[in-house]
């Protein structure tokens, strides 16, 4: 990648939990937005542009809420922009904040959202809607039936069982304590997994990711500004995103370029990361994954199409504790999206976690000689995917 | 700027497309954009989309649009603010190095969507919601202020209601539908007060893509001739809060045309040959050229603007499709003579909380 060098230099979270009773949706935003500044050191007259990182409205019933949250983001008067992509919408939303940077013409961006997916009685009703009315409304497709169908697929494909991605939730739930934000954290077991009610098969309950309120939000900067940053920067070293056709059955069989339960359009995806940030060998030079995983099953796929390992041969590597600490590759230490899902931010939250890991403010999940790490989000139906690759140094960039 | 408008295509635009899904609008529109353009789907490394939801009446509306747009196996992004941001997000994935060739691409089916539904489901639910607010009274609110800033009476705003007609209907792109009697602008019924029902632009049915590629792109690629270059853009946002000073300061849109033109290397707007403004009613066509000095000037909307066709969301990037047109000297029987420099505005939200601005100039 031969762009301006563009890096994360604060990040906000907030507590994320089933519902926060106490704020309005624009004073989340407002906190994490605020506490994303503190930690840049800047003030919000620095901000040169915001993106708001928001995905379906219907969750909170607002439209088009982030025109409502302006003031309490600081934005007014500046160049405001909202993106989404459904589930990807953060790393979207990232991606943007990136070219506003890299174009030459930002130096401070600061990108912001929350969501408040229990404000709906019902999150799955209005992913029903997603669909295409005439063909897949009537299925009662949502996300996730919809999920479930991949899960048997890979399951299928390559031998893996519900024990194994059991052992996925009782991992991410234990590193979840150690991430004071995280919405499901705690010690449970194997059986607890396997014993907790079919809710599509093959996934269990808690094999599936909660609904979550909350809010988050980064400060993209130029290099003169991570240069001057009170925090270590994490540059942006590799951004990229990939589109895939709506329809699942497209996705399978021998005319589909990518296979739906492989997630392998994430290959083309992270292939192109790496380009940009020069990495041959990721599983050499990328310490930190955050993967998108609203459910048990979805980090082996996209840890096979990141290049970490082989197709068919995740499950085996995370049963051999290859995704622990000191494993091929630490993933989803924060506890990941298993453990909170506000939808709309939970590709920033990717992000936010794996900036923390590079910046060395991960807390009590902080990992030793972290140089590179990994954040990735999906959309839609699995369709919509993104990679940011992030790192301590700008790769030599002037 | 290193981004050029390599062609274009707007969807032959109609009160209601009653023949075609949205799937089949967005395809159409883009497919005639490259083969404008005379390049591959396959050259396309990005696409960039502007598109709102809850006027598609589907909760993640990209999800079936993205690929009628292009984006099969591609870089996408989806801005849901105004069509002229697809162009801008667009314009800025080419400036940061990373991208040559992109589609910008945006729509709307006005008739298909409970449009004040919607807009009213845009209020907070604490204070707005309760008083009613949509975009109908939002657009009165913003008249009565424009009314008292600036002097306007009633006749003016019906003079450039009359003036925003005729200009459409010399406009082949245009939905067409004959132009009313000042009689019947005049008396036509209060819909917020002073806003009257024929000051109103009518919404329509549309679509617009265009195909953005770097200077890079067209150095390696010299039989190409683009239609325009990006000279410079800008966009910004003002406060949610509908007080008095937020209706009347104008703040947004002067600070996106000025952040544009200062890019763009200007100095003032009489350098400028053509100005398409997002005019939903007469009285922002008064009060936008009073706030500019462009008080019946002929170099303002000669597309007719949102009276020639309104597809609400999308009207913003119709509105840089005419300017291209125009500094490409294609723009037919509207063509102004000469033109070399044009500007595009849109604005969105209630009362123009947020507005954009890009410049273009023929290409050398």
């Amino acid at each position: 990648m031969q762009s301006t060098p563009v890096a994360i230099t604060g990040v906000g979270q907030t507590p994320f939990k089933i519902h926060h009773a106490e704020k309005t949706y624009v004073e989340l935003a407002q906190d994490a937005a605020k506490l994303a500044l503190d930690h840049a050191g800047l003030e919000p007259g620095e901000i040169d542009a915001v993106v708001f990182s928001m995905a379906p409205t219907q969750f909170m019933g607002v439209n088009d809420a982030d025109r409502w949250a302006v003031e309490h983001v600081w934005g007014e008067n500046k160049p405001f922009m909202r993106i989404h992509t459904g589930g990807a919408t953060g790393g979207s939303a990232l991606q943007a904040a990136y070219y506003h940077v890299a174009s030459g013409l930002y130096r401070n961006v600061l990108v912001v959202g929350a969501d408040r997916v229990a404000e709906t009685p019902d999150a799955q009703h209005i992913l029903n809607l997603i669909w295409d009315r005439f063909y897949e409304h009537d299925f009662a497709l949502n996300t996730v039936t919809m999920a479930a169908m991949v899960g048997q697929r890979y399951m299928h494909r390559y031998g893996v069982t519900q024990e194994q991605c059991a052992r996925v939730v009782v991992r991410s739930r234990r590193h979840a304590k150690q991430n004071p934000y995280a919405h499901l954290k705690g010690d449970i077991t194997v059986d607890d997994v396997l014993n907790s009610p079919i809710i599509s098969w093959p996934l269990r309950r808690f094999d599936i990711c909660p609904r979550s309120s909350g809010a988050a939000a980064l400060v993209v900067s130029d290099l003169s500004t991570a240069r001057r940053s009170s925090t270590k920067p994490a540059f942006i070293n590799g951004v990229s995103s990939i589109a895939h056709t709506v329809f699942m059955g497209d996705r399978m069989g021998y005319r589909a370029e990518a296979d739906l339960s492989d997630h392998d359009a994430f290959n083309r995806a992270a292939q192109e990361c790496y380009r940009q940030a020069g990495v041959i060998d990721p599983a050499k030079h990328i310490q930190i994954a955050e993967i998108y995983d609203p459910f048990s099953f979805f980090q082996f796929p996209q840890l096979e199409s990141l290049g970490f390992c082989g197709r068919g041969e995740a499950a085996r590597i995370s049963d051999q504790g290859g995704f622990e600490p000191g494993g091929l590759v630490s993933v989803n230490l924060s506890g990941g999206t298993l453990c909170t899902n506000p939808i709309g931010v939970t590709g920033l939250v990717r992000v936010a976690d794996a900036a923390l890991q590079v910046m060395g403010c991960a807390g009590a999940n902080q990992q030793p000689d972290v140089h590179n790490a990994v954040a990735t989000s999906i959309g839609g139906s699995e369709q919509f995917l993104t990679c940011a690759l992030l790192g301590d140094d700008h790769l030599g960039r002037n | 700027m290193k981004t050029y408008v390599l062609n274009l295509a707007i969807h032959p635009p109609a009160a209601c497309i009653g023949g075609k899904r949205l799937e089949e609008l967005v395809f159409d529109v883009t497919h005639r954009a490259l083969a404008s353009a005379g390049i591959e789907r396959e050259e396309v490394d990005n696409v960039t989309i502007a598109a709102c939801d809850e006027l598609d009446g589907r909760s993640i509306s990209s999800m079936l649009l993205a690929m009628p747009a292009g984006a099969y196996m591609k870089d996408e992004i989806k801005c849901t603010d105004t069509g002229l941001y697809a162009l801008i997000l667009g314009a800025l994935r080419i400036e940061s190095g990373l991208h040559d060739v992109g589609l910008a691409v945006s729509w709307n089916k006005s008739s298909t969507a409970p449009f004040e539904d919607v807009m009213r489901m845009r209020c907070d639910p604490f204070y707005v919601r309760p008083i009613g607010l949509n975009a109908t009274i939002a657009d009165g609110l913003f008249a009565r202020a424009m009314a008292d800033k600036f002097g306007i009476t009633e006749d003016d705003v019906n003079e450039a209601t009359l003036r925003a007609y005729a200009r459409a209907s010399r406009n082949t792109r245009a939905v067409g539908g004959g132009i009313p009697t000042p009689a019947e602008i005049a008396n036509s019924p209060y819909v917020s007060f002073p806003l009257r029902q024929r000051h109103q632009a009518p919404l329509t049915d549309g679509a617009v893509a265009m195909v953005l590629v770097s200077e890079r792109w067209l150095a390696r690629h010299p039989r190409h001739q683009p239609l325009a270059r990006l000279a410079g853009f800008g966009w910004t946002t003002d406060g949610y809060n509908l007080g008095a000073d937020r209706l009347s300061n104008l703040r947004s849109f002067r600070r996106c045309i000025e952040d544009a033109s200062s890019r763009a290397g200007l100095h003032s707007l009489d350098e400028v040959d053509v100005l398409e403004l997002d005019c939903q009613t007469g009285y922002h066509a008064a009060a936008y050229s009073r706030a500019l000095g462009l008080s019946g000037d002929e170099r303002t909307g000669p597309s007719g603007g949102a009276f020639a066709q309104n597809p609400y969301f999308c009207s913003g990037l119709v509105n840089a499709a005419e300017a291209v047109l125009q500094v490409s000297g294609s723009a037919g029987a509207i063509q102004i003579p000469g033109a070399r420099r044009a500007l595009a505005h849109a604005s969105h939200g209630f009362a123009q909380q947020a507005n954009g601005a890009a410049i273009f100039e023929k290409a050398n």
